[in-house]
């Protein structure tokens, strides 16, 4: 008597038998009871044992987040450096209506976030402990940074004078974000080094 | 082994603002369930171990990439098994026993589950791969064809050729041959 290959055991599990199979199987007790060993197969390797793993791998995985958080930081300094060259660019065009005081609003705007970008830098050490409320703070503020240097890009690139007052806003809040992330990370090392 | 799916939205959210406790909750949460699937794909405990990190560094790189479609475990279940896979080809390329050899047969005097588990890693890699992705995890034969880059057949041929190798080797029935 010809019996069932496994192609048509594991065809019969998975609804996809022929004809002859489905038959067969209904009036061969040797096939039937294969059908239901592969159930119990399956069955028993999905009940194994979760297998753990030995060594806790966290540690490398959060050195390897805090440098692609730091590179990813890196490129929106480059972003916000480059903006404000083509802002600056943009309202240093003679006649460009009465952009005096603009200038030197967007001038020290442009400083104090040089500034506080070159201190971050020093209290950005990849190794450095942070509680995981400072992280998620850190991390909310640079996202709003992003957000602002997006927005940065996007206003110089359109070269619009009525947007100019926008612009200098924009300038104004990425400052004061950077000065919470400057306190947030400065406090932190405070804490750190006591 | 049963894997919690649902990930609050908020703590996606927190990880792929770069929320380092939100990753890590995310890793904690994660981390049995990939180790275990490398695991079971893998004969070397360190490459499920690399696997492991290696998964999890793609999480960190990628997680902003993930829009939330399907359960998180899902999309991270495929990374694992994706470079699950990778390390076996890559074997493949460094063996030099021919493919689709199975390993001898192993003593089997234990419980039943010692005795599948152990008649399990006796499979070809690539056989234990099919094995465990179709039954263990659900995948379907075109899935695991598109993950292994081959086509269904070869996924639907190589669990059946891996069910009648685990059939003989428990020492099972004679009705069904491969």
């Amino acid at each position: 008597m010809m019996h069932c290959t496994m192609d048509d055991l594991l065809a019969l599990r998975a609804g996809e038998a022929s004809v002859w199979a489905r038959r067969h199987v209904e009036d061969c007790t040797a096939c039937r009871a294969e059908v239901d060993a592969v159930y119990q197969r399956v069955a028993q390797l999905k009940a194994l044992p979760a297998l753990r793993p030995p060594r806790d791998r966290w540690s490398i995985v959060r050195d390897a987040a805090r440098a692609e958080r730091t590179r990813r930081r890196r490129t929106w300094g480059v972003w916000g450096l480059a903006a404000a060259a083509a802002l600056a660019g943009v309202l240093l065009v003679p006649g460009f209506g009465d952009s005096g005081t603009l200038h030197a609003e967007l001038s020290k705007a442009k400083d104090q976030s040089a500034t506080l970008e070159d201190q971050l830098q020093n209290y950005d050490v990849d190794g450095r402990v942070l509680s995981g409320r400072t992280a998620a703070r850190v991390a909310e503020l640079e996202d709003q940074i992003a957000v602002i240097d997006g927005d940065l890009s996007r206003q110089a690139a359109a070269k619009a004078q009525a947007q100019d007052v926008e612009l200098v806003k924009l300038w104004q809040q990425r400052v004061d974000l950077m000065r919470q992330l400057v306190n947030v990370r400065s406090t932190r090392a405070r804490y750190v080094g006591l | 082994m049963t894997v919690a799916l649902a990930v609050p939205d908020v703590l996606v959210a927190r990880a792929q603002a770069g929320d380092e406790a939100a990753l890590e909750a995310l890793y904690r949460a994660f981390e049995t369930p990939v180790y275990n699937l490398a695991r079971r794909m893998l004969r070397n405990a360190e490459d499920a171990e690399d696997v492991l990190q290696e998964t999890f560094l793609e999480v960190v790189k990628s997680i902003r990439d993930y829009r939330g479609e399907g359960y998180l475990w899902g999309w991270i279940r495929r990374i694992a098994a994706t470079k699950a896979l990778m390390r076996i080809r890559r074997d493949q390329l460094r063996a030099t026993e021919p493919l689709g050899e199975e390993h001898g047969k192993p003593g089997m005097h234990v419980g039943a589950n010692l005795d599948l588990e152990r008649a399990f890693e006796h499979l070809t890699d690539t056989s234990r791969a099919v094995v465990w992705l179709h039954d263990v995890e659900g995948y379907t034969h075109e899935e695991i064809g598109e993950l292994m880059g081959k086509s269904v057949s070869f996924s639907k041929s190589q669990l059946a050729r891996a069910h009648a190798r685990l059939r003989g080797l428990l020492g099972e029935g004679e009705g069904a041959q491969a």
